[in-house]
């Protein structure tokens, strides 16, 4: 069974790309729930991605050969990025089983490639969400890089599939405080990261409160569906990863159809658990004031601090 | 001793005496003729060759060795030892200024062509092949005395270079701080030398390296003190930086180029050599030492960056960034050594060696850019810059590469370089040293506000509207210029996807420095994280590329056509170039955030005075003196002056009392001999 | 039943962790509403802390303390604290004298001092070095909240966060004290928060403020 490694490892990074929409679409019904609506339909995000496709490209006449480069660059790197993460067995695409630090690093230059984007835009919008992203991720970086090297310290690993195959390992009683603290330093820079409140609101077009949609402001048509479908990915990634290191009971061990029916089922009720918790939050929480947001940060920042320390403080 | 090849030792002296005698071509690159590129194609062919004698020594391991004081003439003129060897530690230094020289030299051949004429082009096309020299020298020398003797030259041939290309009194008063910084830089490293000579009869770096294990704790802490202030001041570390933002931008392009890219590393190699050469590694105090300047350096060093609007000074704080990450990793190297991991270790001086030379290729790289921006907008600062990516799309391209390797993005070396150095500090976790992990969360800020900067200077310089009519009427870069930059972007990206074919002689060479390290079972030379690296790199690269392309088709799969129109203002009817955000403007956030370490000091005054309600008129004005001026360097300075005031009381002008000191020193001096 | 016994051990052995992150989040929050609202948090976890200690060692005791604790320290006080807050109709911010940036920092650094503080006596006391550094840890940040926090609700909050510190590294290292003395410590701890209460309605009326650093009248 040679070829039952590699075709487990590309069915993962395809339902990883084929759920993110959906995902969108589940945050959507559920938060219209929660404010006693009934909400669009659950596959609604494909439809408008499709109807994207079909538009228009509207270019500024003052842009670069960046501009129309940026959505291609950004997507580009979260379709590599997807098949970083283990998602139905501890095993990853690409990546050695998926380094940590080049997931991070692929995530650095979709931001980027997106940050330029936003200036050559040339109006203030753009400009503007630019300057706030840069703080934004410029302070997430860090809690995010020392949550997940408090976990590699743990796990003797520095790929994801290696930590998701030594918390699988782990019983219960052991659970160190690491991982608490690992775990919702992470989570708060998750929120960061995807742009969700209470950092930021992702259904937004007040001046005052967009950061990514400021960004995105001047794309319209394909590439827009491009940075939408890039931004679906990056929320779905994020969530896998947080399953994948923190709660990856469920993973087939090894790449066999039944225990990977199993793991696919498992997976899909831990994104459906992490979406209606999004929503809860996105419903009770107000977003943050923007010079709030470094508060927030720091808090995520001294969690994955002690998180380090700590793996040294309790042997 | 290795038997030395008498065909190296030819070839390196061939190298060395070509860069000797091309200055008498300079002359040439005033004339009108075809032969005005004769001197910039030697030097190119000069370095290309010396490149090729650098890597035979690094891939072979074999040294080349020179002795020049058996030569007769030498030994007259200056009676200390000049011996040159070449192994691998030196050959990857010259290997790494090779590579940068050779592309600097062909964009100078464009450039000093249009920006200087007559005398002042062929001075500096002498100097340009002598400061390569002086810096040839340093790297090759294996005495105190001809390492000396490269080390003066480079700092005076640099402040020559400075003082050619203008006169101000503000020129003129930042190239004195410069030499008067240097020279105390160098005073210590004398120093540092000189402290050998009680344990080691010459110095000799063969005799050193015998010496260096055996002397007493105190005295090599005190050789490693002198070591790092002097090296440590060269290399820009804080506090001891305040030359650095001055002179890197006032010198000429290609000269900012080398300075910042060659010259800097000399300080790093220096501290390599003392440290893990010439004493053999000590306690992890000096380790932690190193880290804590790294990482201040680091993060000071971006932060300033972010506040900077001129160009090249941006470039100079963001040289002294990638400094104090180079130090941070040969900091954890020293750490992981004394903890006996040399395996680690291996791994954390390969980072620090690596990041060096991925430095150097995209720094000065984004000089060279720079010199191009400034020569085609007449302005390096980033409020008078913008659209220049449609005005100079191949100089755009490649600064572009230059800032995707700064900010460490995959596919790109410097991605390679802080991979490793993430790795290194990670594995002091095992090692015993906790410490170092955290290091792993300050190398991520560092990371997260370059990003956040080089975002910024390339967008507010190349993208969107020009800001200024120059800006508009920018021109592509000469086709030299254009070539040169081209070649450093090549080997960002070679090195960024396939670094293996570095690896080994990197390992081999980390290995002769750290005993033990290639000794562990199963170790091999090349410590197992960087293989496994070079191995997923490719792989990636493939994967990244066919991504691009499956997002290209998607896009263009349905695609209702593209139309080019005017960017939406929400109905306003003309956009001017000044409502984009503004680079200052851009940096607002993080500068707030960072408030701490900008006090700035602000005026506001309303006109006319006392009618605060109404006002005519309002200015603001805001400076920023480093704080380090303020509240370091000023305090010194004074204690320096008072200190000589007092000592000036004894100049009295009577010659009686001039007898009676020179008296009293002939008599202490006697019952010193007595003594002893 | 071998699963219930699981899962009190797994209780047990998350616990500090937990609590060292409510700790955290303690010294971040800048309203008052959510402070107390983490209190009952950290209470709840400490009764859920008692439950496991008396399953898993069989004491009958420790199950009355659970219930006692959870009645006073999750229920009771949370709510007159509540009350007392919507009476007071003052900002919900409760103003500090160091920013929550700070003060996350400075409660990381009491954090790591409390675990560098414990590790010689863990070998002696056969303990878990993390679940006594918690309990050091909350007593110290407690001190904290006191020190830095200028509405007069928040003094006694961190008293009481000081409080349940100290019970906490009881907890750990001798399964808690005897029930007639928790149950006394519980009825002070009610009259502390009423008394409070009662204290910080005249401070209102007399001086139209809550804020306790601009009561300086008690001077030499």
């Amino acid at each position: 069974m040679t070829l039952a490694a590699p075709l487990a490892n590309l069915a993962q990074w395809a339902l990883l790309l084929a759920v993110a929409p959906l995902l969108r679409g589940l945050i959507q019904r559920a938060k219209a729930r929660a404010q006693n609506r009934r909400g669009a339909s659950l596959f609604r995000p494909y439809a408008e991605l499709a109807k994207l496709l079909r538009k228009q490209d509207l270019v500024p006449d003052t842009a670069s050969a960046v501009f129309r480069a940026a959505p291609v660059v950004s997507l580009a790197a979260m379709l590599v990025a997807a098949a970083l993460v283990p998602v139905l067995w501890p095993a990853a695409l690409l990546a050695g089983g998926g380094d940590f630090l080049v997931l991070v690093g692929l995530l650095a230059l979709a931001r980027f490639a997106l940050l330029l984007g936003a200036w050559d835009g040339g109006s203030a919008f753009g400009g503007m969400g630019a300057s706030r992203e840069a703080m934004v991720s410029a302070l997430a970086e860090a809690p995010l890089l020392l949550g997940l090297v408090a976990v590699a310290i743990l796990a003797g690993s520095g790929s994801l599939a290696g930590m998701a195959q030594w918390t699988l390992g782990q019983t219960l009683v052991h659970f160190s405080p690491v991982y608490a603290l690992a775990a919702t330093a992470l989570g708060l820079v998750a929120i960061a990261e995807a742009g969700r409140i209470p950092v930021d609101n992702p259904a937004t077009h007040l001046e005052l409160t967009m950061i990514h949609e400021a960004m995105v402001l001047e794309y319209s048509g394909p590439s827009l569906a491009l940075l939408e479908l890039a931004a679906a990915v990056k929320l779905s990634l994020l969530l896998a990863l947080l399953a994948a290191v923190f709660f990856p009971w469920g993973m087939a061990p090894a790449p066999t159809p039944a225990r990977l029916a199993l793991a696919l089922l498992l997976f899909l009720l831990k994104l459906a658990a992490g979406a209606v918790a999004i929503a809860l939050i996105e419903s009770t929480l107000a977003k943050l004031r923007m010079y709030q947001v470094p508060a927030y940060l720091g808090l995520a920042s001294a969690l994955a601090l002690l998180a380090v320390a700590c793996t040294a403080l309790i042997r | 001793m290795i038997a030395a090849n008498p065909w190296m030792a030819a070839a390196l002296a061939a190298f060395l005496l070509a860069l000797l005698l091309l200055p008498l071509l300079a002359g040439l690159a005033d004339r009108r003729s075809r032969l005005r590129v004769a001197p910039a194609a030697l030097l190119v062919l000069a370095l290309l060759a010396g490149g090729a004698l650098a890597a035979r020594v690094l891939w072979t391991g074999a040294p080349a060795a020179l002795d020049l004081s058996a030569w007769a003439p030498m030994a007259e003129a200056a009676p200390f030892a000049f011996t040159l060897t070449l192994d691998r530690l030196s050959a990857f230094f010259l290997l790494l200024l090779c590579a940068v020289g050779a592309p600097v030299a062909l964009y100078a051949q464009a450039y000093l062509e249009r920006h200087y004429a007559g005398w002042r082009r062929a001075a500096l096309w002498a100097l340009l092949p002598l400061f390569l020299l002086s810096m040839a020298l340093v790297l090759a020398a294996s005495t105190g005395f001809a390492f000396f003797f490269g080390w003066e030259l480079m700092t005076l041939l640099s402040a020559a270079a400075m003082l050619l290309d203008g006169d101000s009194p503000e020129r003129r008063h930042n190239t004195y701080i410069y030499l008067v910084m240097m020279h105390a830089a160098a005073a210590c490293v004398l120093a540092a030398f000189l402290l050998f000579l009680s344990r080691a009869p010459s110095l000799d770096f063969a005799v050193m390296r015998v010496a260096g294990p055996a002397m007493p704790l105190a005295l090599r802490n005190a050789v490693f003190v002198l070591a790092l202030l002097g090296f440590g001041a060269k290399a820009g570390l804080i506090p001891l930086h305040l030359w650095l933002p001055k002179a890197h931008p006032i010198a000429p392009a290609p000269m900012s180029a080398l300075m910042s890219g060659v010259m800097l590393k000399t300080a790093v190699y220096g501290m390599v050599r003392f440290s893990f050469d010439l004493l053999g590694g000590g306690p992890s105090g000096w380790g932690y030492a190193l880290v804590a300047a790294g990482a201040a350096s680091g993060v000071l060093g971006v932060l300033y960056a972010l506040g900077e609007n001129d160009l090249k000074r941006l470039l100079a704080y963001s040289s002294i960034e990638n400094l104090g990450i180079i130090f941070m990793a040969l900091g954890a190297a020293l750490v992981l050594q004394a903890h006996h991991a040399p395996v680690w270790a291996a791994l954390a001086l390969l980072a620090a060696l690596l990041h060096s030379l991925n430095h150097a290729l995209y720094k000065s790289l984004l000089f060279l850019g720079a010199g191009a921006v400034g020569d085609a907008a007449h302005s390096v600062e980033l409020s008078q810059l913008g659209g220049l990516q449609r005005r100079m799309p191949i100089t755009g391209g490649l600064v572009l590469v230059g800032c995707l390797a700064i900010v460490g993005l995959p596919l790109t070396n410097g991605f390679v370089g802080e991979w490793l150095a993430f790795r290194g500090f990670i594995a002091g976790a095992g090692a015993g040293a906790p410490v170092l992990p955290l290091l792993a969360g300050v190398l991520a800020l560092i990371s997260g506000l370059a990003a956040a900067c080089f975002a910024n200077v390339y967008g507010a310089g190349f993208l969107g509207r020009p800001r200024s009519p120059a800006a508009g009427a920018a021109e592509e870069a000469p086709r030299a210029m254009r070539a040169g930059m081209a070649a450093l972007a090549a080997a960002c990206l070679l090195v960024g996807i396939a670094p293996g074919f570095l690896l080994r002689p990197l390992g081999a060479t980390v290995a002769a420095l750290l005993p033990g390290a290639g000794l562990l079972p199963g170790a091999g030379l090349v410590p197992a994280p960087a293989t496994a690296l070079a191995a997923m790199l490719p792989s990636l690269a493939l994967a990244v590329a066919l991504a691009a392309a499956a997002a290209l088709a998607l896009r263009a799969w349905r695609s209702g056509g593209v139309r080019r129109t005017a960017t939406w203002g929400c109905g306003q009817p003309l956009m001017t170039p000044r409502m984009q955000y503004s680079a200052a403007a851009f940096t607002e956030p993080l500068r707030t955030v960072f408030a701490p370490v900008y006090r700035a000091d602000h005026q506001l005054e309303s006109q006319p005075d006392g009618q605060a309600w109404y006002p005519t008129a309002v200015n603001y004005r805001s400076a920023r003196t480093t704080s380090f001026e303020r509240s370091f360097y000023r305090p010194a300075v004074q204690a320096v002056v008072n200190a000589a005031a007092r000592l000036g009381r004894l100049q009295t002008g009577n010659v009686q009392m001039y007898l009676a000191s020179i008296f009293l020193a002939l008599i202490a001096l006697l019952m010193i001999m007595r003594l002893a | 039943m071998g699963w219930i016994d699981a899962v009190a051990a797994n209780l047990l052995a998350s616990s500090a962790g937990l609590l060292l992150i409510l700790a955290l989040l303690m010294a971040a929050t800048t309203r008052a509403r959510t402070c107390i609202l983490l209190f009952g948090l950290q209470s709840a976890v400490i009764a859920a802390q008692i439950a496991a200690l008396a399953r898993l060692h069989h004491f009958a005791e420790g199950w009355a303390v659970a219930a006692l604790v959870v009645v006073v320290k999750v229920v009771a006080i949370p709510w007159v604290l509540l009350r007392i807050t919507t009476a007071l109709q003052t900002t919900p911010i409760a103003a500090a004298a160091i920013g929550p940036t700070a003060s996350v920092f400075v409660g990381s650094g009491l954090i790591l001092l409390s675990f560098a503080v414990v590790r010689p006596y863990v070998a002696e006391l056969g303990v878990d070095p993390a679940r006594l550094a918690a309990a050091v840890a909350v007593v110290l940040i407690g001190g904290l909240l006191m020190v830095t926090r200028r509405k007069a609700l928040m003094q006694v909050l961190g008293l009481l966060v000081l409080e349940n510190g100290i019970f906490l590294a009881a907890l750990t290292t001798t399964l808690g004290m005897p029930l007639v003395v928790e149950i006394g410590i519980s009825f002070d701890l009610l009259m502390w928060v009423f008394l409070m209460g009662l204290f910080v309605f005249r401070i209102r009326d007399t001086f139209d403020h809550v804020d306790v650093s601009r009561l300086r009248r008690l001077r030499g």
